[in-house]
Formats: structure tokens, sequence, C-alpha cells
């Protein structure tokens, strides 16, 4: 048998050459590589060997796009968290990582529909045929290592997110340091720090102590604002100039807010829902208790009212054996009488 | 969280300054020599920001302490001066009203308008004050309020109700003890009249 599987000795594997053959064309894509260790082994029976190797070829072929897919998502994921981990104030690539979150999310959700594709595959194939048990548990196997190795990089995808978003809150408060007013605009989480940020920054010290005096004097606001008002026509063009460049992201952000909002809306009417079937549970649960209640005051009470009549009787037993003993008494003493008339 | 002005220009193009067709503001928390200089500067703001929004675009600017929100609509433009806690998206949906407001109530007379009009259109001022609270203007936002209310209504009913049920089990223990007892009591006038040697 070891001379059949492959070594370089003169054998006429003719039977087996037709049998590859056949296997292959039945198999719908080329995959002479995987079938030549099962069509060898397959003597007799043709007819199993070849459809179970068509179909392991198949699900090993399958498996194997799906391995080399997952390695070039964790390569993506391995830029991208390259690209999150650039913190530098004015260079952010904030819309290559968009894209590229974006591509990997895709990617990684169509693995998903792909992996399950491949064990649904795969249940069929084991129903249609009697497959050994070590093919079973050899693509058992293969199903869960895909499926662990999706996970990994699944995980690993939730933690550059995480990692990107406290940089960006970083930058954030560093950007909060170095300007005031062009901050205020970054309140909003989607408005993008482009590096027009850093320019207002140097013309900011001269309006900065207008502004700070403003606020400081609160009672005359506008004469601090009259010479702001100056002031404030440049840092407007200024600003308007940035708000021009995030007009698009602001009409995104407008409808996504709106969209979340709506999202909230949906979420805690689910909450709500849920609240109200737990009270049903409990109210209904409480009134099989109440039921026990009842039942065991009727109990109490038709107790009760046994004992009371047998009480009753009892009472009239013996106040009726009173009546009785008198009349013994009576009897007696009249005997008593006539032994002392006897005596006297 | 206040509005502080709202005004609805008719944003020409980019070379005139717009037009303003209606101005409401509320300046009663400034000083009474401040007021007018208030007026001016929400006019000349807002001229500048809607000269400079594009049309069917919104736009928020930060001016000191204000926030200026501009919608511009097909050359009508509405601007609101809010301060920094106003929720941005109460005050767009607020700018949508009053266009909807001001298209149903004048069509389109506005576009031949030259100069500032300077009558005062009364929903304006009305709208001024009753969104001050950004609840009114945003559905959203109340509907979101009232579900959170009910939210905290239902957990005080759901912890009564256990309460209720602790209760009841208590009064379930104490029944049955009643009845066991009731059980004894009627045992013992049973034994004490079926043996009846009287005396």
């Amino acid at each position: 048998m070891q001379a059949r599987h492959g070594q370089s000795s003169y054998r006429d594997r003719t039977d087996e050459f037709f049998g590859i053959v056949e296997s292959l064309r039945r198999s719908i894509a080329p995959a002479a590589a995987n079938n030549v260790p099962y069509g060898g082994g397959g003597g007799v029976k043709r007819e199993d060997p070849r459809s179970a190797a068509a179909n392991q070829s198949e699900f090993s072929k399958r498996a194997g796009l799906i391995g080399l897919a997952i390695h070039q998502t964790s390569q993506k994921l391995s830029k991208l968290a390259q690209l999150a981990k650039r913190s530098s104030v004015f260079d952010d690539p904030t819309r290559e990582i968009q894209e590229l979150t974006v591509v990997i999310k895709q990617e990684i959700s169509g693995l998903n529909g792909a992996l399950l594709d491949l064990q649904a595959v795969r249940n069929s194939h084991n129903d249609e045929r009697n497959i050994s048990r070590d093919t079973t548990t050899h693509s058992a196997t293969v199903v869960d290592d895909l499926k662990n190795r999706l996970m990994d990089t699944t995980k690993e995808f939730k933690d550059v997110l995480t990692l990107r978003t406290e940089n960006m809150k970083i930058q954030e408060d560093r950007m909060k340091k170095f300007s005031k007013i062009s901050s205020k605009e970054s309140a909003n989480p989607f408005v993008r720090q482009r590096p027009l940020a850093s320019k207002p920054s140097p013309s900011q010290p001269a309006p900065l102590p207008w502004a700070n005096d403003s606020s400081s004097s609160s009672s005359s606001q506008i004469v601090p604002r009259r010479q702001g008002e100056a002031e404030s026509s440049p840092l407007l063009q200024q600003s308007q100039q940035q708000q021009q460049q995030q007009m698009v992201p602001l009409q995104d952000t407008y409808m996504q807010s709106r969209a979340e909002a709506l999202h909230n809306v949906e979420s805690t009417i689910h909450e709500l829902g849920n609240i109200f079937t737990q009270l049903a549970t409990m109210v209904s649960q409480q009134g099989e208790i109440a039921i026990r209640i009842d039942q065991n005051m009727e109990d109490t009470l038709a107790n009760v009212e046994g004992a009371q009549s047998q009480l009753a009787r009892y009472l009239n037993s013996i106040s009726s054996n009173r009546w009785l003993m008198i009349k013994i008494f009576f009897v007696l003493i009249a005997f008593l009488m006539v032994f002392l008339f006897f005596v006297a | 969280m206040k509005i502080t002005a709202l005004l609805v220009l008719k944003a020409a193009p980019e070379t005139t300054d717009p037009v303003i067709l209606a101005n409401a503001s509320d300046v009663s928390h400034f000083g009474y020599f401040q007021r007018s200089s208030v007026k001016e500067f929400v006019v000349f703001v807002g001229r500048t920001v809607a000269s400079r929004t594009p049309p069917s675009q919104r736009q928020s600017v930060q001016h000191e302490e204000y926030k200026v929100h501009a919608y511009n609509r097909n050359g009508l433009c509405a601007v609101g001066f809010m301060d920094d806690h106003y929720p941005v998206r109460s005050a767009f949906s607020l700018l949508n009203q009053v266009l909807d407001e001001y298209n149903k109530s004048f069509g389109e007379t506005w576009r031949s308008a030259k100069e500032d009009s300077s009558q005062t259109w009364p929903y304006l001022a009305e709208a001024l004050t009753k969104f001050q609270d950004p609840a009114e203007a945003d559905k959203l936002l109340k509907i979101q309020r009232e579900l959170d209310e009910t939210k905290i209504i239902l957990h005080k009913t759901i912890d009564s109700v256990l309460a209720r049920g602790e209760k009841l089990d208590s009064l379930v223990e104490k029944s049955s003890d009643l009845s066991m007892a009731s059980q004894m009591f009627y045992k013992q006038a049973k034994k004490t009249n079926s043996c009846c040697t009287i005396l």
C-alpha cells in the first residue's frame, strides 16, 4: 500500500489515473491536488469515494479560500492599527481610517456568511453519505479553527476601534489647549480637525484677551463685544472656511444624530416592553399566592365553625346533664327522707 | 439653554448682502442700554452667516458664547442664535419649522424683497418664547424625555410590586398557621365531646 501512495517505484497506476480523471470530471473546479490521496485510496468502490472526494475537495477548497481571506483581513487590520496609533495632531488620516474600517467590516461580515455556508455544506454532505469518522472530525476541526481565527480577528478589530476613539479624545483635549474657539466647534465629534485648526491658534492670542476680558466683565458685555466684533469678522471668515470644508460631514452629522436619536427611542421602547412583561409575570405569580391565601382562610373558617358546633353540643350536653343530676339529687333526697322517717 | 434671536433672511447670491425678512430677539437679560447694540450685533452676524451659507446646507458657527445655527433652503435662510447648551438637532428642527411656517404664511412674496422688512412677524416672537425649552422644538427629544419618565415610573412600580409580593408571602404563612391552629382546635373540641362520661 505504501508503494501505491506516491513512491516512484514501477507500478501500474493506470486505474488510479482513470479514477482521478473521473473524479476531476465530477468535481466542479479543478482540484487535482486534493483528489490524489483520496482517489488513490479508492480501489473497488469508485462511486462513493469519488463523490465523497468531490465533496471533500469542495469543502477543503472553500476552507482554504476562507482562511486566505481571514489572513488578508488580519493584514488590513494590522495596517489600520498602525494608522490608529499615529497620534500626531495635524496629520490626521481620518478618511483612510474610516474607509479601512468600512472595508474591514464588510470583509468580516462576508467571511461570517461564507463560514456559515461552509458549515451548512459540510452538514448536508454528512447527511448524504456515510463518510468515515475521521473525515467528519477533520472537517469539524477545520470549521472550528476558521471560526476561532475569525473571532480573534473581530476582537482585534474591536480593540483597534477603541484605541482609535481614545486617541481621538486625546487629540481633542490637546486641541482645546491650543485653540479655544476652534475647539468649541470640535465639540461635535464628527467634525474633523483639519490642518486649518493650527492656523487660528497663532491668531488666537490677540482676540483671546478680548474674549477673556469680555467673559470676566460680565456686566458690561457689549463694550468688549463691540471691539470683539471687528475681530470676530476675520475669525468668522476663518471659521467659515473651516465650516465650508466641514459642510458635508455636518449634514451627515445632523442626519446621523437624528438616526441615533431614533435608535435610542426604539431601544427605550423595547426595554419598556420588557419591563411590562416582567411586571405581568410577577403580578400573575402573586395572583396565585393570593388564591392560596384565600383557600387557607376558607379552611380555617370551616374548621372553626366545626369546632364551634362541637363545643355548642358539648355545652348542651353538659347543661342537659345537670338537669338530670338535679333530678337524681331529688330522688336521693327523697330516699334520705324515707330513711330518716324509718329511723325516727 | 436659551435662544437669543431668530432671523429669517433672503440669502441673495454671493455678491449682495442678505435681506432680512423677519426678526425676533429676546434681549431681556441684557441691560437697557445694551439692547439696541445687541440687536445690531444680531443683525450683522446673521447677515454674515447667511451670506456664507450655501443653499440647502446647514451650518453651525461658534461666536463668543453663542452658537449661530443657519439653514439655507432654496434662498430662504433661517438663522438662530442659541447658547452652547441648546442641542444642535433641536436647533435645526426649529429652523425647519420656522421656514415651513414662513413659506405657509408668506408664500413666494419674499423673493422680491429688496430691503429689510421692518414689520414684525408675530409667529417668530411666540416661537422664540415657546421654544426656549428644546424639547418643544424637537419631537424626538420630547418623546425620549417622556419615555425616560415612564421608565422611572415603571421601575418604581416594579419595586412596589416586589414589596407586595413579600407581604403576600407573609400573609400566606400566617394564614396557613391559622388554618393549622383551627384544625387542632376542632380536633380538641371533638375529643372532649366524644368521651362524655359525665359526672
